[in-house]
């Protein structure tokens, strides 16, 4: 395949309001997050002519056609995506291939929902799984708490590494005025006093929903020169998707798809694990972080919490992980929650929590972004540049 | 008989044999007539070697616990009563790997790994659940069954 290094960047984010926020559709939140990403890149409505869309539960009204009207647009491309917590990731390429054969000069990629307030109810995160329901086996929660046993069986993983992911993004999120858990610190005491939701998995180890939408637009590396803030180049792309429903998966302990789909990424950026200055890893539940980074190469089975101790992956470490909160902490809005906080610091935008000298880190160059969905079902992975 | 209030088994034109034997208390999934594999969940081809010829064949029953979760949240009120329960994948002598409850042991007794046979419970008269206890002969004095699980 020609490589994509360097050919197509992320020129513009958009945010909404987050939380939990009534009188809101989910449509809304993908038409507000899409019309802010278009601004933040200094774009005009008639310049955009790319969509992607993940329409939330598999709502197939929720589609790049009617966000476009709603928005004023004419697209050239356009579809709808989801390979669940991986498609921000799967986006990425897909939009990268558009722009490189002149498919769309401008793609704009959305997600919203709103679970909370009502104007979405895909139902998709306590809902049970087919014939699962019948014995009581419910929500992403089950899915990846059967994993996580396997795991502390395995390798004796369990909450004396989870807690210090947990904690470590709570701090980050300390440092974001947009994290619906700013104002929440959390000790690895409060940690361990959260109540069981699905053993071994305690509340904090599951990520929160919320109301809310987010948008990125990407253009080719030509183009984006002309745009707004400095571009976020895509260095390199992967995807692998085991594609084995968790029950009868020979992956509940790694290796995941982030060990194929990042081999892919890093053999197309030129790059190694040594080159990335930070990451934003999908962080549905901590075990997927943990299960990710050993997919990667960044610890061994067993090793997570020598890796995560002393908060080598918080505020002041060594590699910061999930530097807006992620999931467990800042809000949800699947992949992209993840992926346009890399690109946020890449651009030297990020605030109170930009990595550099104001939360004494590396000044970013390379970043990597991991996706996941389903229940380990799906992978993307992305390296990203400023 | 209280009403029964649980979600049902939802029967897919591909598992409803699955579950027809359940009714009459058998455990059978589908052996490829070309390469032998025994697959769950059912499917119209074998993803070994996509043969579409297959046989339902009778299971031992018997299998270990692969790994399994206990609930404490109650995602459905229907199973307020029942919380903590055990889910899990239970891992046939055969092969192929299923979803169920672990029943008939206290909660801190189960361990992956751990030899289980099934247990068909008429949960109406439509079906039957194959649940999954500790093995008799495993039934030590650690293993103690409970009454009601």
């Amino acid at each position: 395949m020609e490589s994509l290094k360097n050919k197509v960047a992320i020129v513009g984010v958009g945010y909404t309001p987050q939380g939990r926020i009534p009188g809101r559709t989910a449509m809304s939140f993908h038409v507000e997050a899409a019309r802010n990403a278009i601004e933040d890149a200094g774009l005009k409505i008639t310049d955009v002519d790319g969509m992607l869309t993940q329409p939330p539960g598999g709502d197939t009204r929720i589609a790049p056609w009617n966000i476009a009207q709603q928005l004023g647009l004419r697209l050239r491309f356009g579809s709808q995506q989801s390979a669940m917590g991986a498609s921000a990731g799967c986006m990425v390429l897909h939009a990268a291939a558009a722009l490189i054969y002149g498919l769309a000069d401008y793609v704009v990629c959305t997600y919203g929902e709103s679970p909370l307030g009502g104007g979405s109810g895909p139902g998709t995160y306590g809902g049970g799984r087919g014939d699962n329901a019948a014995f009581g086996f419910y929500g992403a929660s089950g899915g990846y708490a059967l994993a996580a046993q396997r795991g502390i069986y395995e390798f004796k993983t369990g909450p004396e590494t989870w807690s210090e992911i947990a904690v470590a993004q709570r701090k980050w999120a300390n440092l974001n005025p947009m994290a619906m858990m700013h104002d929440r610190t959390m000790t690895d005491e409060d940690y361990y006093n959260s109540r069981m939701i699905v053993e071994p998995f305690r509340q904090y180890d599951i990520c929160q929903v919320s109301d809310s939408g987010r948008a990125f637009v990407m253009t080719t590396a030509e183009r984006a020169r002309d745009c707004r803030h400095r571009p976020v180049y895509v260095m390199g792309v992967g995807q692998d998707h085991p594609s084995t429903d968790i029950v009868q998966a020979d992956f509940m302990t790694g290796p995941i798809g982030a060990k194929v789909s990042g081999e892919e990424a890093f053999r197309m950026a030129g790059v190694t694990l040594k080159d990335i200055d930070a990451c934003e890893i999908y962080d549905c539940f901590t075990y997927t972080v943990e299960l990710s980074m050993m997919g990667y190469g960044f610890f061994g089975p067993g090793e997570g919490k020598a890796f995560f101790a002393n908060g080598r992956t918080a505020p002041g470490g060594e590699l910061p992980v999930n530097t807006s909160g992620g999931l467990l902490s800042e809000a949800y809005q699947m992949g992209f929650t993840l992926l346009t906080e890399a690109a946020v610091q890449l651009q030297g935008r990020a605030g109170e929590r930009q990595l550099g000298p104001v939360t004494r880190t590396k000044e970013p160059e390379i970043m990597l972004v991991s996706g996941n969905g389903g229940v380990l079902t799906t992978h993307s992975t992305v390296i990203l540049r400023r | 008989m209280t009403m029964y209030t649980k979600p049902l088994p939802d029967p897919t034109i591909e598992t409803k044999p699955f579950w027809d034997y359940c009714k009459k208390h058998e455990l059978r999934m589908q052996k490829c007539a070309q390469c032998g594999h025994i697959r769950f969940p059912p499917g119209i081809v074998c993803p070994k070697c996509h043969s579409m010829e297959a046989e339902w064949v009778k299971l031992s029953g018997k299998g270990k616990i692969f790994s399994f979760v206990i609930f404490h949240y109650v995602y459905n009120k229907a199973f307020k009563d029942d919380v903590p329960y055990a889910s899990a994948s239970i891992e046939l002598d055969e092969g192929p790997r299923m979803m169920s409850n672990i029943i008939g042991c206290k909660l801190e007794d189960i361990k992956i790994n751990m030899p289980v046979e099934v247990h068909f419970e008429d949960i109406t008269g439509e079906f039957a659940l194959p649940k999954f206890k500790p093995e008799l002969k495993n039934r030590g004095k650690n293993l103690k069954p409970t009454a009601e699980v």
